[in-house]
C-alpha cells in the first residue's frame, strides 16, 4: 500500500513501542533484581536472608534460595491445581464444546452465554457465592479448584468451538458414519484429531491461567492449600523487595515460556489457515 | 437419518453437554443465587453459624447511606471507565500494525503484547511499585538526569493506578481489537483514496466507523475487567479504596458475609448494567449503518 500517511505510520509505531516498553521494561527490572547485588544503590535485602554470601558479589542467587525454602509448598500446590483445572476443563469442556456446537437442544444458546458470563463478572464476588453456597468458612482446596474452573473452562469451551465452528465437521463425520464407523469410533479418529491442536492451546492457555490467578482464589486459598500468587502477595506485603523480585522471577520463569508456546503454536496455525490449508 | 436414529443422538449429545451444565448451575447460578439472597438477610456478624434476622432490605440501605461505600464505587466506576476508555484507544497503535504492517519479529511483539495476560493484579501492583514507587527506577532515573524529584511516589497516586490499570488491559484491548481489524476489508480505504479522501479523511469517515463497534465490545471488556480487579490497589495504595477492596475487608476483617454478598450483588450490576448500555450502543451504531 502506498498511500500511507507518515504520519499515520509514524504515530501507530510510536505509540506501539512506548506500549511495549511500558510492558517489558518493569518485567526486566524485577528480573535483574532478583540477582543483582543492590547494595552499591543504598537499597539491601541482608537482613532477609541472615547475611548469607559475600556482600561484595555483584551477583547473587541467595534470594531464590530464601523463597524457594519458604514458599516451596505454594509452588508445588500452584502446579498441582493448574494440572487438575486442565484436567477438568478437558473432561468437561471438550464434551459440552462439542454439544454446543451441535445444538442438540434449544437452550444451548443461553449455557453459551453462561459459561461466559463469569468473564464479566468479579471474581472476588463469585469466590464469596461460593463459600457462602456451600456453607465452608475458608474450607477445602476442591472449592478453589471450582472458582478456578469457572474462570478457565470458558477458554477451552471457545478454543474447541471456534475450531470446530471454522470447518464443516458435520459433514465429515457424516462421512465417516457412512463408510461404517461408529460414533465413538468417529469421535476418536474424526473429531478429536481434527481438535488436536485447540486441546494443546486450550490446556496451555487453561494452565497459564489458572497458575497466576488471584481474583477468585483470594479468599478461597486455605492456610494449607494456597496458588502460588498466595506467595506472592505475602512476600509482596512482608518481604524485601529483592526477596519479592526473586518469588516474581519464579513465577515468570512457570509462566513465560507457557506463553510464549502458546504464540507459536497459534502463529504457525494461523498461517496454515492464511494459506488455505 | 431414520426416525429412531435422531433422539438417540440428541440424548448422547445431551450426555456430553450434562457435566458442562452441571458446572454452570453449581459453580455458577447457584453462587449468584446464594449472593442475591444474603444480601437481603439481616446481618449474622462474627457469630458464624447464626441464623440472622430474615428478609431485611437493612444491607442496602446501610452500603448506600455510608459515604465510604459510595466514594469506593465511585471510584471503581470511574476509574474503570477511565481506563478502558483510554486503552482502548491506546491498544488500537498496536492491534492496527499486528494486522497491516509486515516486518521481522511480529509474533514476538505479538508475545510481547500478551505477557500481561497472566499477570494478576498484585504482580502487576508490585512491578508498578519498583517502577514508580519511592525509591522506584524511572524517579531515580528522572532525578539522575534533571535533578527532578517530583516523579517520587508517583505508583500511590492516581497516576500510578492508571498506568497499572492499563498494564494488564494491554493484551485483553490489543487482542480483541486485532480480530476485529482483521475483518475489515482495506478494500473501503482504497476505494476512499481513490476518490481523493485524504488520510485523514479516510480514517474519520471510514476506517472509524468501521472498528467504532469493535471499540466499544473492547471498552465492554476491558471494563469488567477493571470493576473486578483488586490485586493492585491491594498492593498499591492504603488510602484509595474499591468496592471490592471493601468487600474483601467486609469478609477478612469482620467476617460479615451479607455486607460483602450487598456489595457484590451492586457491583455485579453495575457491571452488567454498562455492559448492556455499551452492547445497546454498539447494536445501535450497526444498524443505523445497515
Amino acid at each position: 500500500m502506498h498511500n500511507r500517511s507518515l504520519l499515520a505510520t509514524t504515530v501507530v509505531f510510536g505509540v506501539t513501542v512506548l506500549l511495549l516498553c511500558i510492558v517489558i521494561a518493569p518485567v526486566l527490572t524485577v528480573i535483574a533484581g532478583s540477582f543483582l547485588n543492590t547494595s552499591f544503590l543504598g537499597i539491601s535485602s541482608e537482613q532477609w536472608v541472615g547475611g548469607k554470601g559475600g556482600t561484595g558479589d555483584l551477583i547473587t542467587f541467595k534470594w531464590f534460595g530464601y523463597v524457594l525454602e519458604l514458599y516451596r509448598p505454594q509452588m508445588i500446590f500452584g502446579v498441582q491445581l493448574a494440572l487438575w483445572n486442565v484436567a477438568v476443563c478437558l473432561l468437561v469442556g471438550v464434551p459440552g464444546g462439542y454439544a454446543l456446537v451441535r445444538r442438540a437442544f434449544p437452550g444451548c444458546g443461553v449455557i453459551e452465554d453462561l459459561l461466559l458470563l463469569p468473564l464479566s463478572i468479579p471474581g472476588l464476588t463469585i469466590s464469596i457465592g461460593l463459600l457462602q453456597a456451600y456453607g465452608i468458612i475458608r474450607g477445602k482446596w476442591w472449592l478453589l479448584l471450582a472458582g478456578q474452573v469457572l474462570y478457565t473452562l470458558p477458554f477451552m469451551v471457545r478454543s474447541v468451538t471456534s475450531t470446530l465452528r471454522s470447518y464443516d465437521h458435520a459433514t465429515l463425520e457424516r462421512a465417516a458414519r457412512s463408510l461404517g464407523a461408529g460414533f465413538w469410533q468417529t469421535c476418536w479418529l474424526v473429531t478429536l484429531p481434527s481438535l488436536r491442536h485447540a486441546l494443546v492451546v486450550g490446556s496451555l492457555l487453561v494452565f497459564a491461567i489458572s497458575f497466576g490467578e488471584f481474583n477468585v482464589s483470594f479468599l478461597l486459598n486455605t492456610p494449607l492449600h494456597q496458588g502460588f500468587p498466595a506467595a506472592l502477595y505475602a512476600t509482596y506485603t512482608t518481604n524485601s523487595f529483592q526477596v519479592s523480585s526473586a518469588a516474581t522471577t519464579l513465577f515468570l520463569l512457570i509462566i513465560v515460556p507457557v506463553l510464549l508456546v502458546i504464540q507459536a503454536l497459534g502463529g504457525r496455525e494461523t498461517s496454515r489457515i492464511e494459506q488455505g490449508a | 437419518m431414520t426416525g429412531t436414529a435422531m433422539p438417540r443422538q440428541q440424548l448422547r449429545e445431551g450426555l456430553l453437554l450434562l457435566p458442562l451444565l452441571f458446572v454452570v448451575v453449581a459453580l455458577l447460578l447457584v453462587p449468584l443465587l446464594t449472593l442475591l439472597h444474603s444480601s437481603f438477610q439481616g446481618s449474622q456478624g462474627l457469630v458464624v453459624g447464626q441464623k440472622g434476622g430474615g428478609w431485611t432490605l437493612a444491607n442496602y440501605t446501610q452500603f448506600f447511606l455510608s459515604a465510604a461505600s459510595r466514594r469506593a464505587l465511585g471510584n471503581s466506576l470511574w476509574i474503570s471507565l477511565g481506563v478502558s476508555a483510554f486503552s482502548t484507544l491506546l491498544c488500537l497503535a498496536p492491534a492496527w500494525l499486528l494486522v497491516r504492517y509486515e516486518f521481522r519479529g511480529k509474533r514476538w511483539l505479538r508475545a510481547f503484547f500478551t505477557l500481561p495476560m497472566a499477570f494478576s493484579g498484585i504482580i502487576i501492583g508490585f512491578l508498578t511499585v519498583i517502577m514508580l514507587g519511592r525509591i522506584g527506577v524511572v524517579p531515580r532515573a528522572i532525578e539522575a538526569l534533571t535533578g527532578s524529584d517530583w516523579f517520587y511516589g508517583t505508583a500511590y497516586g492516581f497516576g500510578g493506578i492508571l498506568i497499572a490499570y492499563l498494564y494488564f488491559e494491554i493484551p485483553r484491548a490489543t487482542m480483541t481489537l486485532e480480530s476485529a481489524i482483521q475483518k475489515l476489508d482495506p478494500r473501503w480505504e482504497l476505494a476512499a483514496a481513490s476518490l481523493g479522501a485524504s488520510p485523514w479523511q479516510r480514517f474519520r469517515f471510514v476506517t472509524f466507523p468501521l472498528v467504532l463497534p469493535a471499540l466499544l465490545s473492547t471498552f465492554a471488556v476491558t471494563f469488567s475487567v477493571s470493576l473486578g480487579s483488586f490485586g493492585v490497589v491491594l498492593v498499591i495504595s492504603k488510602r484509595f479504596s474499591l468496592t471490592p477492596i471493601q468487600i474483601f475487608e467486609e469478609v477478612y476483617a469482620l467476617s460479615n458475609y451479607e455486607a460483602a454478598a450487598t456489595m457484590s450483588v451492586v457491583l455485579i450490576v453495575l457491571g452488567l448494567i454498562v455492559n448492556f448500555l455499551i452492547r445497546t450502543l454498539a447494536a445501535r451504531v450497526l444498524a443505523h449503518r445497515a
